[in-house]
């Protein structure tokens, strides 16, 4: 007996091994059964306190049991159970783009960095050097250099290598950074075992499973959530700068350039035709909103002609129609929205026209409709027109139209805001947000308490800008614009402006996370339904179990008692494959199971290179023995040289494959090495204890020969 | 059980045949792949696959009038597992899912639409996924390579590496075929390519059983002719080739037919990969070495051979 002990061993320890680690997958897929049960229960009782307490129960008695076993089961592959996979890539391009100084960056700089763009987003280049190298072949011809662009520091010691270092470490910490960033994010959503994984140097790999809302998860995703604090500038002097972007663009008109394209005439008609539509669309905006003006104040009536009264007016005399065609033709810019100018608190709002460039000093109001949005920034980021912006202000868009005139008229009319471009409070100061509802108007908000520093910056800045507007800004979206009625201590402040509930739970999370010091876009998406997810795996599973029996089967009937050895061999070397797989915490997916049927077909070979030795030994007649001793020792060269080849492919594509590839590659590589342990070790083991009392033939599945 | 009691079939005495036989089909595989071209699947083609389900089957073509008047270009419709099934691939990316659900739920007021699966690739992925197959497959055959090249003399290795260029280059060009002839719906995704990577490994293997039977009888038949060598090697794995060619056939035909369709594509590579492997080990891999030691070495393999393989005389 004792002799034997070490091979009862072998085969006994892998068989105990893969029954112990499997068990998690069996105990998890009966709890999870238990719990559907618990749920229809609960669902049945109706009443809710019989409902919670038939869920406490079952919490009480399996839930611990669960969440272990859970933990340690074979995950399926989203392949195989429904969710959505997503690759982000942190864009590299715009982080550049930001780490440059605002103030520096002109034409050419813009010129690189589109060109940059465009090419990055067909190369695998780092985007860096080819940053580098368009900087090299546009700016620095023009006389510029990275000194000229980007900040580091100490003026003495700056130098463009110092630029590249730095921005390599900011291109290195955004990836880390954002990766949990969006782990919080995930995790904070409520996704049960999301793996989120770094994928080389500026993409990370997201598995969802059982993510189904794709819209949400997106937003949630790629939400830079870049929160800032920033001060309403709707004065005199924005006004003007539209003033002039008029002129700018009539002339331009007139001389026949229109928006500077191929074919300047059919531009021009088009163009004129555009802003006559628009300007009527504007107009009905202007009626709606003065309307609404009227509602939200009796006391005075007169808005019908605001700064026209106290100017000469050009069109004096001519038919309503043809003034209001003539007006738009000459103010191409400012038709695209409507102005109103604040006289005063309670006061009603004057609609303001661009016939002169004289403007009242105060606050002034802008509302754009949504058609306009579009035309109405390309516009703006033309550079001529640009530049007539003042430098220190930004134009920045409402995130929701304004609710009122959406209410009323169904129109979605949007305002904007002139805004101080350098902020005077960023979202780093937020320690906490809460999704909530606003107690009178019962719409949905978001509070933020700030930390210590925040909170004294924050009374330092409601201080100094009492009954000024504040913007509240959100990835360059205003979210709300409120006047600054007193000094704010205690670092409190509130969001609102969002559509729904959804939207501000949403909000709640991304702003706990913090922002993404730079933005990452999506460009890999693949989602399975549950129901695909079913279909397949169910397929998979028949087709797999088909394929195993009918390889098991012919193996008993060419190789008799040893086939049903190998057979043995081939379900344990199976078995430990996804025993490996759940214990190393891997995923099986569909590829996976074509590794493991692969690995049957290998399985299998090895030990038919075994027998067929075996059974050749013996017609060279040699004792059933050493036949046996002879079969394994002569077809070990052939089996490690065919495995180790196969291993090769497999660790290739494991190192150079990505996602479903990897499980193919992982699983082809785990079924190898339990082909070479259970093919030469357990089999072999199995026959040898067989043959423990001195028997002398073994049942190959060959010919009876006659003994002599 | 037993098929062959000790066979003795001359299997390279016709190789020159399957020699131009090959390279025939070769020629003709590779020259139909160039005109009519490779039909990339999303994965390395880039754009957005959504696999949608009706209740009933509905006809592609209002399928593709639907989902073109909802504006998305280079539609395509494709029928994909169930009869009413079916996945429509667009070039562009941007809420394409939510715009073909609108169009189709417009179209089809009757009919509850699923979407079973969506794939969105970026065209950057999908040309990175390429080069990456292309440098996984080149790696794969530089290692091995090396590999047979020091487990036995590097003319087997090269030998073994000609057979699997062969079983590659056809497989991949009779599945482009297969496809472009409307026989099989096989577009070149990321499992075809693990197909294909398992055909590699697949055929290196039985190169290398044979060839190790080869190297074995070198010593124990010592100044026997090479082609006779090569020939009793092959007979005497027959079996094993048979058995193990036979269960995997069996295994990979269960899954082709029961699979469905995330896994018919693969185990249809497979399936001609591992003919054509086995195929290939025993006409081409043998043959090559053959032709290289009576036409290059000008070796006489009647008297010769020891001179290349083998203890090298004194």
């Amino acid at each position: 007996m004792k002799r034997y002990f070490g091979k009862i061993l072998l085969v006994v320890v892998p068989v105990i091994a893969a029954l112990v680690l499997l068990y998690p997958t069996y105990q998890a897929s009966q709890l999870e059964q238990k719990e559907r049960q618990a749920i229809a229960q609960a669902k049945k009782a109706g009443n809710s306190s019989d409902s919670l307490e038939i869920m406490e129960k079952f919490k009480k008695q399996y839930g611990e049991a669960l969440k272990t076993a859970k933990a340690r089961r074979l995950k399926l592959g989203l392949d195989l159970r429904g969710g959505m996979y997503v690759t982000m890539e942190v864009d590299v391009v715009k982080l550049i783009e930001e780490s440059a100084q605002n103030e520096t960056i002109d034409e050419i700089f813009k010129d690189v960095i589109a060109k940059t763009r465009k090419e990055a987003s067909a190369s695998d280049e780092p985007a860096l050097n080819i940053f580098q190298r368009n900087f090299n072949n546009i700016a620095r011809p023009q006389g510029k250099s990275l000194l000229n662009y980007f900040d580091v520091g100490d003026v003495r010691e700056a130098s463009e290598e110092k630029i590249i270092a730095s921005l390599n470490e900011s291109i290195d910490k955004a990836i880390d950074q954002a990766q949990e960033v969006i782990r919080q994010r995930i995790d904070q959503y409520g996704v049960s075992e999301p793996n989120i994984q770094k994928q080389g140097t500026r993409r990370i790999m997201l598995e969802l499973p059982g993510v189904t809302n794709q819209d949400e998860m997106r937003s949630l995703l790629q939400t830079t959530a870049r929160l800032e604090f920033k001060l309403v500038r709707n004065y005199k002097e924005i006004v003007q700068a539209f003033y002039k972007i008029d002129k700018l663009l009539s002339e331009q008109i007139k001389r026949g350039k229109g928006f500077a394209t191929a074919d300047p005439t059919t531009m021009l008609d088009t163009l004129k035709k555009d802003t006559a539509n628009v300007a009527i669309k504007t107009t009905e905006a202007k009626k709606d909103t003065t309307k609404l003006a009227q509602k939200s104040d009796t006391t005075k009536v007169d808005t019908t002609k605001g700064n026209q009264d106290t100017v000469k007016d050009p069109y004096a005399g001519l038919p309503p129609e043809e003034a209001q065609r003539r007006y738009a033709l000459d103010h191409p810019f400012t038709t695209l929205f409507s102005t109103f100018f604040v006289p005063g608190k309670n006061q009603n709002i004057i609609p303001i026209y661009y016939t002169s460039d004289q403007f009242p000093e105060g606050e002034y109001i802008f509302r754009i409709p949504k058609d306009s949005i579009g035309k109405f920034q390309v516009l703006l980021n033309r550079p001529d027109v640009a530049a007539l912006i003042p430098a220190d202000l930004e134009i920045v868009i409402d995130a929701k139209p304004d609710t009122r005139i959406k209410q009323n008229q169904n129109i979605e009319i949007y305002d904007f805001y002139a805004l101080k471009k350098e902020p005077e409070l960023t979202g780093e100061v937020i320690s906490s947000a809460r999704a909530s509802f606003d107690p009178t108007t019962n719409q949905p908000i978001v509070l933020m308490s700030m930390n210590t520093d925040g909170a004294e910056s924050w009374a330092r800045i409601t201080g100094a800008n009492l009954q000024k507007r504040i913007a509240i800004v959100l990835d360059n979206r205003v979210y709300s614009a409120p006047t600054v009625q007193s000094k704010i201590t205690g670092g409190n402040s509130q969001i609102t402006g969002m559509a729904n509930a959804e939207e501000a739970r949403l909000l709640e999370i991304v702003l706990n996370a913090g922002a993404l010091k730079a933005p990452v876009q999506i460009i890999e998406e693949r989602v399975v339904g549950p129901s695909l997810g079913d279909d397949s795996i169910r397929s998979g599973l028949n087709a797999s179990l088909v394929a195993v029996i009918l390889v098991v089967l012919y193996m008993i009937f060419y190789y008799g008692l040893g086939g049903a050895i190998a057979d043995f061999a081939v379900i344990l070397n199976v078995s430990l494959v996804l025993s490996v797989l759940a214990a190393l915490g891997g995923t099986l997916t569909l590829p996976g199971i074509a590794g493991i049927i692969l690995t049957v077909g290998m399985a299998v070979d090895a030990n038919v290179l075994i027998f067929e030795r075996i059974r050749e030994e013996l017609d060279h007649g040699r004792s059933m023995r050493s036949a046996i001793d002879e079969g394994f020792r002569k077809a070990l060269s052939a089996i490690m040289d065919s495995n180790i080849t196969t291993f090769f492919t497999g660790a290739i594509l494991y190192y150079l494959g990505t996602g479903p590839i990897q499980g193919f590659a992982l699983t082809l590589m785990l079924g190898i090495l339990g082909t070479l342990f259970t093919a030469i070790v357990v089999t072999r083991a199995i026959i040898e204890l067989l043959m423990a009392k001195g028997a002398t033939s073994f049942d190959f599945g060959q010919p009876k020969i006659k003994s002599n | 059980m037993r098929y062959f009691k000790n066979p003795n079939i001359d299997f390279l005495g016709k190789r020159k045949l399957f020699v131009i036989l090959s390279i025939t089909l070769i020629i003709a595989c590779v020259l139909i792949t160039l005109i009519e071209g490779v039909e990339y699947g999303i994965d390395f083609a880039g754009g957005t696959e959504v696999a949608v389900q009706t209740t009933n089957p509905v006809a592609t073509d209002q399928i593709r009038t639907a989902v073109s008047s909802a504006g998305l270009t280079g539609v395509e419709i494709k029928s994909f597992g169930e009869d009413n099934q079916y996945l429509i691939r667009t070039r562009e990316s941007a809420n394409a899912p939510e715009l073909i659900s609108n169009a189709l739920t417009k179209a089809f007021p009757n009919e509850k639409i699923t979407i079973l699966k969506v794939d969105k690739i970026g065209p950057k992925i999908g040309s990175e996924l390429r080069m990456q197959a292309f440098w996984a497959i080149l790696l794969a055959v530089i290692v091995m390579l090396i590999y047979l090249a020091f487990r036995f003399e590097f003319i087997f290795g090269v030998g073994a590496i000609v057979a699997l260029v062969h079983d590659v280059v056809l497989t991949f060009t009779i599945a482009v075929t297969l496809n472009n002839l409307g026989i099989v719906n096989l577009e070149v995704n990321l499992s075809i390519l693990a197909a294909m990577l398992t055909v590699v490994g697949y055929s290196v293997n039985d190169t290398v059983i044979i060839f190790d039977r080869i190297r074995e009888n070198k010593e124990r038949h010592k100044g026997m002719n090479f082609i006779k060598l090569a020939n009793l090697s092959i007979n005497e794995t027959l079996s094993r080739t048979v058995n193990t060619v036979g269960t995997t056939l069996l295994a990979l035909f269960s899954l082709y037919i029961l699979g469905g369709p995330v896994l018919q594509g693969f185990a249809l590579i497979m399936i001609i990969g591992i003919i054509l492997g086995t195929y290939s080990s025993i006409y081409i891999a043998s043959a090559f070495v053959i032709w290289y030691m009576e036409k290059i070495k000008k070796i006489d393999l009647e008297t010769g051979f020891r001179e290349v393989i083998g203890v090298k005389p004194e």
